[in-house]
């Protein structure tokens, strides 16, 4: 395929295509402040501050629409933040908020946004202390931006998760229901109506991941990630290509809404290929698995949980099918390319 | 007396080369020696009529194919007394190994012969006959190299091993009931059943209704008689796809329509492969077959012409043991893990299939799958001096390597969409490098960004530090046909554009070296729901027709209400509704339109049905509409689709508006090439693509070029379908490389 001169939206799909487009925006020689930087492109980086491991992570959200059934643009933007703190299993402290916002978007919309984003804080606790607001003229951005940054704290030595750091025998944990966001919020953008109202996971996880650690105690989550953009397939591609290790998944075991489900097969989407706002995958020492699923199940937002697969020597990731055969989970290229004669 | 060094170069071994020169030295009165190395016979011969023994030498045995001869003189030689075959050594690889021969006459009057020391003896083969590209484990072929290593000649074979005279002299498969492999019949989980002969026990079982797996050359059968197809279906979860028969070929004037005669010689030659023939009553045997043809074959080892001297049953349907897209089971404890619960009972030997080997499937003369007998396949092309290879697409594909003036391109290997079959593609591209003892320094593979073949393309790359050459698919198929500048029509059900939309109906002018002009295609249209309308044909015909009748005639078949509103929405929006040209997607769609088929069940399901109505019907004229879209000539697909959706509400039959839309999409397609030769000036046509297995659609497209003087060429060498795409690949690459572009 030709390499692209000009930055297209595929470049924004989570996909392959976007990988090529961050090798340009990763190109800094100053990228590492004595912990993981930019360099590891996991969740967030660290530094170190009076001895305690501090956590750093960034994000811009733009969502169409706003509002949508589970949640809004604000719920995504604190969330996504706090989340990426606690897949690196480290405590949301605080954020910051930048907004960039549409001339004409309607002030009522900012409040709903703004308590909306309170709310998702006060879950875990977190604070936004500081931020920063552009308006631009009509027609140059559609809507509203939002930018948070987070600090979180590692609390205790070897409790820092990274998400390359899969090992053989470990077994693949996800903490719920896979697809929820991207089906409902394509659903509802384009008003495909589908019987059932279709409902984001959106949610901020630290109080479950939290729980899952205590439950299973030092170094045993060995890695974790949030399946945000390109779902769980690019997800789980990521972790098992960064630690050079194969990750066997069982079909049946994938829990995936009846709702979910059929809205993916009447608009032919695969959910484990779009994203989720309030989920994470890790792989987990096998003689803490169980442990760790009954505290993940024992969270309001873990209660459909389970153990999908495991970890084993080799490359990529493949799906063990209902029916017997195998079949490889691929990281989504951005667009759906038919392959089938 | 005169003498010389004689230097044979091409495929001469596994094909007796050296017993037939000991014959002609023989009959020459020739003294000397003969030595195989690898992919040449080197001959020293002294005698006076050394002249008319090379003249003999010349034409070689029957399955060898010589690429070239010469005679040196050999000077300070003193000729030894008598004339000896020497052991092979290992040396120059460009010969490459011979396919896999069916049985031969006189080895089928041995089995059956009472007073013959190999009657009833399933394993029987010669010089002529038997085993070879799948029991060979390298080069040069001897029976230390091959699977038969485990099988120590016994003195009797040995004997006749070592007699000029013989038949059987320096076949390295020779083996007897004394020494050779070993049938054995198990039970479905595995347990062996002692006594009885295998083969009468197994013919009484399938006889009495029991589906059997049964070991043959290259893989497992999964046989059973007619009365049992429905519950072999039901096990396999294929309720509708056709299945592969075996009979005698007296047997078969009860079912096909009589063969040509180069059918007949195809059929009962060395390859034996499956021939789709036409039923004799379209209507007939449907549990077979629900189209108008089946897929026939005679019996080709030993064990067949045994098992059908034992069974009552006129036929036996002969599928491949395998998961739908896998590949073929070749073990014995994989057979018992994975088909357990399939079959009733196992029939098996011990001879290790080495290299997998499916049922090659001819149609019309022309291969649909391209394997047993057929491959390894051998093409003399000169691309210079450098290794290439291809690493196929991703459906029905196969791989290519080229070396010092031959391609050779490897069995069918399958769809390469699973963990299985990516392995077998992997395993198979390390066979043919290391038969050829080559190292590629180009891989040429698919556009396509996802494709499974592509990554093992980028991988293999690394490894050998090559250079990788995308080709796109279309213009592969073309660049398979001919290297010559022509007006390619590339008919298929997916490919991947230049333009990243879904190619298949293209016409494409140009030549490999020059590239490929897209002066024309078939309409851009919707696939509601990506791949997802593939599956259901019915999604795609409203991708072709977004109209309120459409939206009627489904909700008439049942569609929920859900269903069909977000099939509008999706469509209206343009929402997962990839772009795509494809020929097979139009087929589906009027397959779907006329009620043929709304679910595809296997690859190629709906076309396939499609033709088998079409085939009692008559077309009627329709009209042709072709557009010009920015400089490129665009067939109307969906005014084609209308006017059948119209004659059907005229109350016209399926059958003839089936054969309306083929043949008028056919007759447009051939059109739309002659605008492209009409702008570009180039004189010739070629065609490929699996649309053209489709007879009526072939020959429409043909006769129509013909009727306007343009000839149109085809390769009968390659499938029309995707097994053609590996060679096209490594042509293009290697007409760029020796042109100095990559
Ligand atoms: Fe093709
Ligand atoms: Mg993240
Ligand atoms: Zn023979
Ligand atoms: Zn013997």
């Amino acid at each position: 395929m030709k390499k692209d001169t000009e930055v297209n939206m595929m470049h924004g799909a989570g996909g392959e295509v976007m990988g090529e487009l961050l090798q340009t925006l990763t190109a800094f020689k100053n990228n590492n402040a004595g912990g993981i930087g930019l360099e590891s492109l996991d969740d967030g980086s660290t530094f170190t501050i009076g001895g305690k491991t501090t956590v750093l992570t960034t994000d811009s959200h733009v969502v169409k629409p706003i509002f949508f059934p589970g949640g809004d643009i604000g719920r995504v933007a604190v969330s996504g933040t706090i989340n990426d703190l606690a897949v690196m299993g480290a405590r949301p402290i605080a954020l910051t908020c930048a907004m960039v916002i549409e001339e004409g978007f309607p002030i009522t919309d900012l409040e709903k946004i703004v308590a909306s984003m309170d709310e998702a804080l006060g879950e875990v606790g977190a604070a936004v202390i500081t931020g920063d607001t552009k308006v631009v003229e009509k027609g140059s951005l559609d809507g509203i931006v939002i930018n948070t940054a987070g600090v979180g704290v590692i609390e205790e030595e070897g409790f820092l998760i990274r998400d390359k750091n899969l090992s053989v025998g470990d077994k693949i944990i996800v903490s719920g229901t896979l697809g929820d966001h991207g089906l409902a919020i394509v659903s509802f953008r384009e008003g495909f109506d589908l019987g059932d109202q279709l409902k984001s996971d959106v949610a901020p996880l630290w109080t479950m991941i939290e729980a899952a650690m205590k439950a299973a105690g030092t170094n045993n989550i060995h890695a974790m990630k949030d399946p945000t953009r390109g779902g769980f397939a690019a997800c789980i591609n990521e972790m098992a290509r960064k630690a050079g290790v194969k990750v066997v998944v069982s079909e049946e075991k994938v829990p995936i809404r009846e709702s979910v489900a059929s809205a993916g097969s009447l608009l032919g989407i695969d959910p484990l290929q779009v994203a989720n706002e309030g989920k994470c995958v890790m792989g987990v020492a096998p003689e803490a698995a169980d442990r760790v699923l009954a505290a993940l199940k024992n969270h309001p937002y873990g209660k459909n949980a389970a153990i999908i697969g495991e970890v084993i020597e080799g490359s990529g990731v493949v799906m063990q099918t209902r029916i017997g055969g195998e079949r490889f989970i691929e990281p989504p290229l951005g667009d759906p390319v038919p392959r089938v004669c | 007396m005169k003498s010389g060094k004689i230097i044979l170069r091409g495929i001469v071994q596994g094909v007796g080369f050296r017993p037939f020169v000991y014959a002609q030295a023989q009959r020459f009165g020739i003294k000397g020696t003969v030595i195989n190395h690898g992919s040449e016979v080197e001959i020293d011969a002294a005698g006076e009529e050394f002249d008319a023994f090379c003249r003999e030498i010349r034409k070689g045995p029957k399955m060898s194919v010589i690429d070239s001869v010469s005679v040196e003189p050999l000077h300070d030689w003193n000729p030894p007394a008598d004339f000896t075959i020497l052991k092979s050594q290992d040396g120059a690889r460009t010969g490459f190994v011979p396919a896999d021969i069916a049985t031969c006459e006189h080895c089928l009057h041995d089995i059956m012969d009472p007073n013959s020391r190999y009657f009833g003896y399933w394993a029987t083969s010669c010089t002529d006959c038997g085993p070879r590209y799948s029991i060979i484990k390298s080069v040069p072929y001897d029976r230390e190299r091959t699977s038969m290593d485990e099988f120590p000649a016994c003195p009797d074979c040995l004997k006749d091993y070592e007699n000029p005279g013989n038949r059987r002299h320096h076949a390295q498969t020779i083996t007897c009931r004394e020494c050779g492999p070993k049938l054995s019949l198990l039970k479905g989980t595995g347990e062996n059943i002692e006594g009885a002969d295998p083969i009468s026990a197994a013919a009484e079982l399938l006889d009495a209704g029991n589906i059997v797996a049964v070991r043959g050359v290259g893989g497992f059968h999964i046989c059973c008689v007619e009365k049992t197809a429905e519950r072999l279906k039901q096990n396999l979860g294929r309720p509708n796809q056709s299945l592969a028969v075996m009979m005698k070929p007296e047997t078969m004037r009860d079912f096909v329509v009589e063969p040509t005669k180069e059918e007949w010689d195809l059929l009962k030659g060395p390859v034996h492969p499956i021939m789709i023939l036409d039923k004799i009553d379209p209507e007939s045997h449907r549990a077979l077959s629900q189209l108008h043809n089946l897929g026939v074959m005679l019996p080709y080892t030993g064990l067949h012409h045994l098992l059908f001297a034992k069974l009552k049953s006129p036929l036996l349907i002969m599928t491949s043991a395998n998961a739908p897209g896998t590949p073929m089971i070749t073990e014995t404890k994989i057979i018992i893990e994975k088909m357990g619960r399939v079959v009733d009972y196992i029939l098996t030997h011990d001879r290790e299939i080495v290299n997998r080997c499916d049922d090659s499937v001819v149609r019309d003369g022309y291969l649909i799958r391209m394997s047993r007998g057929f491959a390894p396949l051998r093409t003399r092309m000169d691309l210079g001096d450098r290794q290439i290879l291809g690493v196929g697409p991703e459906l029905n594909a196969n791989a290519t390597i080229y070396k010092g003036g031959f391609l050779i391109t490897s069995p069918h290997i399958g769809n390469i969409r699973n963990p299985p079959t990516v392995a077998y593609l992997e395993e198979t591209i390390e066979k043919l490098t290391s038969l050829t003892g080559s190292m590629p320094k180009i891989i040429a593979h698919d556009l396509h960004p996802q494709f499974l073949s592509t990554r093992v393309a980028q991988e293999l790359a690394e490894r050998y530090g090559a250079t990788l050459c995308p080709v796109q698919h279309h213009c592969a198929h073309i660049a398979s046909v001919t290297t010559e500048e022509v007006v390619g029509i590339a008919i298929d059900g997916v490919g991947y554009g230049e333009d990243a939309t879904i190619w298949g109906g293209e016409i494409l002018a140009g030549s490999p070296g020059n590239g490929y002009m897209r002066t024309g295609h078939l309409e851009p249209v919707l696939m509601p729901g990506g791949d997802l309308a593939t599956k259901f044909p019915e999604r795609m015909l409203y991708g072709i027709l977004p109209t309120k009748d459409t939206l009627s005639l489904l909700q008439n078949r049942g569609w929920n209400d859900t269903a069909l509103r977000i099939l509008a929405q999706q469509t209206e929006k343009r929402f997962n509704t990839p772009v795509t040209t494809s020929t097979g997607r139009v087929l589906d769609a009027a397959a779907a339109l006329l009620g043929i088929c709304r679910e595809r069940t296997y690859d190629g399901e709906p076309s396939m049905m499609l033709e088998a109505y079409a085939a009692r019907g008559v077309a009627q004229p329709m009209e042709i509409s072709i557009e010009s879209r920015e400089g490129r000539d665009v067939l109307l697909t969906s005014s084609i689709l209308r006017e059948g959706m119209e004659m059907l509400s005229d109350g016209i039959s399926v059958e003839d508006i089936a054969a309306s839309i083929q043949t008028t999409l056919a007759k447009g397609i051939a059109d739309t090439a002659l605008a492209g030769i009409e702008k570009t000036g180039i004189h010739t046509a070629a065609l490929s693509g699996g649309v053209a297995i489709n007879r009526s659609i072939r020959e429409t497209i043909i006769e129509t070029l013909k009727e306007a003087g343009v000839a149109c060429l085809t390769n009968p060498r390659y499938p029309f379908g995707d097994g053609c795409i590996s060679c096209g690949q490594v042509v293009t690459a290697g007409i760029l490389a020796k042109e100095g572009r990559i």
